[in-house]
């Protein structure tokens, strides 16, 4: 017996793509005014013009915006992975409550609110005597996506096979050049999925960069904000807007693309080198779920 | 060295590793104690008067803030604090209650097509939340796209906006349960995922109907999902204040904002720390009571037979 009867399997797909819809139809709406002639994104629809994309992009307030921020998120991400790799290969080792407790400590970023972590560093910057700058944003966007790259890195580590390791240093590899030319590539699936997961979170964090990105030195959600209660700079915002929303939904499925023919053609070279060696499981949940569920 | 590589009972992979490292988790320890740690330590002093940002204020132990906030006469920021809570759990509970159908219709209808069609459940979640807000913000506006399709099809007197639209608990609560609804979807999902479908198959064969099956089997090994999912949205929905900024009203701003406004426009933070602190231990209650539910494995659980 099916545990869906055929009807409740029809309202269940109903209510799935009405969903789809209702998540999509926010997307939609920027995509659609992103063209609109209006200033004012209202119905009806004033006819179609790419003003506000010409616009946009003559904004050096905005353009400059969006490059700090993929500045900002390219640094955290590639520091956040380098620490992510650390971090795993420290705790592959390690065992029992040293273990635990290292793995508690480096996930707390995961449960600290963002608008508390904000608070605190711009306290740290003062007392250091400092003053709120962007290298205070790379280093609070860092801490907050280390546990995202841990979780997409650690598992990967766990689940490579040791022998190859092994056949590495029977040949005659240092632990160093076994690292380099086995670990490393093999992980190379994790660490692109861990770049793009701290890349995507650091360039859309709002809360820290609030409160220390200097006020010279917007980065692009900072100037988002304040440009989404000015009417005038709307459109532009929504024009910006649009192209990222495109963008994301496009790395998200490139990401996911990629992942998959990445760990096929592994499985692929894998079997022909050694015939015989336990295939991967072909259908493999998307790397956001690993994140999620680790 | 090469020659007792392959020798020992621990694979080669550890036993390269082990000697002292380790000591590899140390540095990125080290950052997360010097940028997370000490920051909330920090917090911590300035709520109890031990630092201040007040010139001319002498710093010495006092819990006066904390007093205030917590038995003080009409706190101001103890009731929204309660407001705060109120939402994030009707929230959380609504989308929780929401989210199952879609983990459901995927783990159990959309069989061969579950991975593709979560990622299209969990694409715009990966999209940026700070422009998914301003588009409702645009959808729910007096003049937005809702009012003003109203207007265009002759349903509402032109200029004639639905008060309560935007700037309301209706418009902080929906963008809160739009922002969250695909994220609680995928702990549920990766719970139903991972049950033993032969105890279902068991069901049947005793003659349970498909819907006592549902409530006797499949939804009571599908709690932990739940609960997971339900802790997914109320963590991160008791620190927000984008949403309230961009959607809410002066009636509707959340804890979050009250925080910010003690370290922005009205600083006091030696109380703002009172309520960041209060905050962290709030989040922190929730880990340990439902810390147990956040770990559910796709990959590692065994699926036995279907």
């Amino acid at each position: 017996m099916r545990l869906t009867s055929r009807f409740g399997a029809a309202g269940l797909a109903i209510y799935f793509w009405a969903f789809v819809v209702f998540l999509f139809a926010p997307l939609a709406v920027l995509l659609i005014f992103s063209v609109n002639k209006s200033p004012t994104p209202t119905l009806p629809l004033s006819g179609f013009s790419t003003k506000w994309f010409h616009d946009a992009f003559g904004n050096g307030t905005l353009t400059g915006a969006l490059l700090r921020s993929i500045e900002i998120a390219v640094v955290a991400a590639v520091l956040a992975t380098a620490l992510g790799i650390m971090a795993s290969l420290g705790l592959l080792v390690l065992r029992g409550r040293a273990a635990a407790l290292a793995l508690t400590v480096l996930l707390l970023p995961l449960v600290v609110p963002y608008i508390c972590l904000a608070v605190g560093l711009l306290i740290l910057v003062q007392q250091v005597g400092a003053k709120p700058s962007l290298v205070a944003v790379v280093l609070g966007h860092c801490v907050i996506v280390l546990p995202f790259a841990i979780l997409v890195i650690m598992p990967r580590l766990r689940s490579l096979d040791p022998a190859m390791n092994e056949a590495a240093e029977d040949l005659g590899a240092s632990p160093f050049a076994a690292l380099r030319l086995i670990t490393l590539p093999l992980l190379a699936p994790a660490l692109v999925s861990s770049g793009i997961i701290c890349f995507v979170t650091s360039f859309d964090e709002f809360a820290i960069a609030s409160f220390l990105a200097p006020s010279g030195q917007p980065t692009y959600p900072v100037f988002l904000y304040a440009s989404a209660r000015t009417p005038a700079l709307l459109p532009e915002v929504i024009a910006v807007g649009a192209l990222i929303i495109a963008g994301s939904l496009l790395l998200v499925l490139l990401a996911e693309g990629g992942r998959r023919w990445a760990e096929r053609r592994l499985v692929g070279e894998l079997a022909a080198a050694a015939p015989g060696l336990p295939e991967l499981d072909d259908e493999q949940p998307p790397a956001t779920v690993a994140v999620v569920n680790s | 060295m090469t020659a007792q590589a392959g020798t020992g009972g621990d694979s080669a992979l550890i036993k390269w590793l082990r000697p002292g490292r380790g000591a590899l988790v140390l540095p990125p320890l080290l950052f997360v104690g010097v940028v997370l740690a000490l920051p909330v330590a920090f917090i911590t002093l300035y709520s109890v008067g031990l630092r201040t940002n007040i010139p001319g204020v002498p710093t010495a132990f006092s819990l006066t803030s904390w007093n205030d906030f917590l038995v003080g006469g009409g706190s101001a920021f103890r009731g929204r604090f309660v407001y705060s809570m109120e939402i994030a759990l009707f929230v959380s509970v609504l989308t929780t209650i929401a989210a199952y159908p879609l983990a459901y219709f995927l783990s159990f209808v959309a069989r061969r097509r579950r991975y593709a069609l979560l990622l299209l459940l969990l694409a715009p979640f990966f999209t940026s939340y700070l422009l998914r807000v301003i588009a409702w913000q645009i959808i729910l506006n007096n003049n937005g796209v809702v009012n003003s399709l109203l207007w265009t099809l002759h349903l509402r007197q032109h200029g004639n906006a639905i008060s309560w639209l935007i700037y309301s608990n209706f418009s902080v609560a929906l963008v809160l349960f739009y922002t969250w609804i695909p994220f609680v979807s995928l702990p549920i999902f990766v719970v139903l995922e991972n049950m033993d479908h032969r105890l279902q198959e068991a069901a049947a064969d005793l003659g349970a109907s498909r819907l006592t099956t549902f409530w006797r089997v499949t939804f009571p090994l599908s709690l932990p999902g739940v609960i997971a999912g339900f802790v997914f949205v109320l963590i991160p929905t008791t620190g927000e204040f984008i949403t309230p900024l961009l959607v809410g009203g002066p009636n509707n701003q959340l804890f979050g904002n009250s925080i910010q406004a003690f370290f922005g426009d009205t600083p006091n933070w030696n109380y703002g720390s009172v309520l960041a602190i209060a905050l962290v231990a709030v989040v922190i209650v929730l880990t340990l009571v439902f810390g147990r539910f956040l770990q559910t494995d796709l990959r590692t659980e065994t699926r036995p037979g279907q």
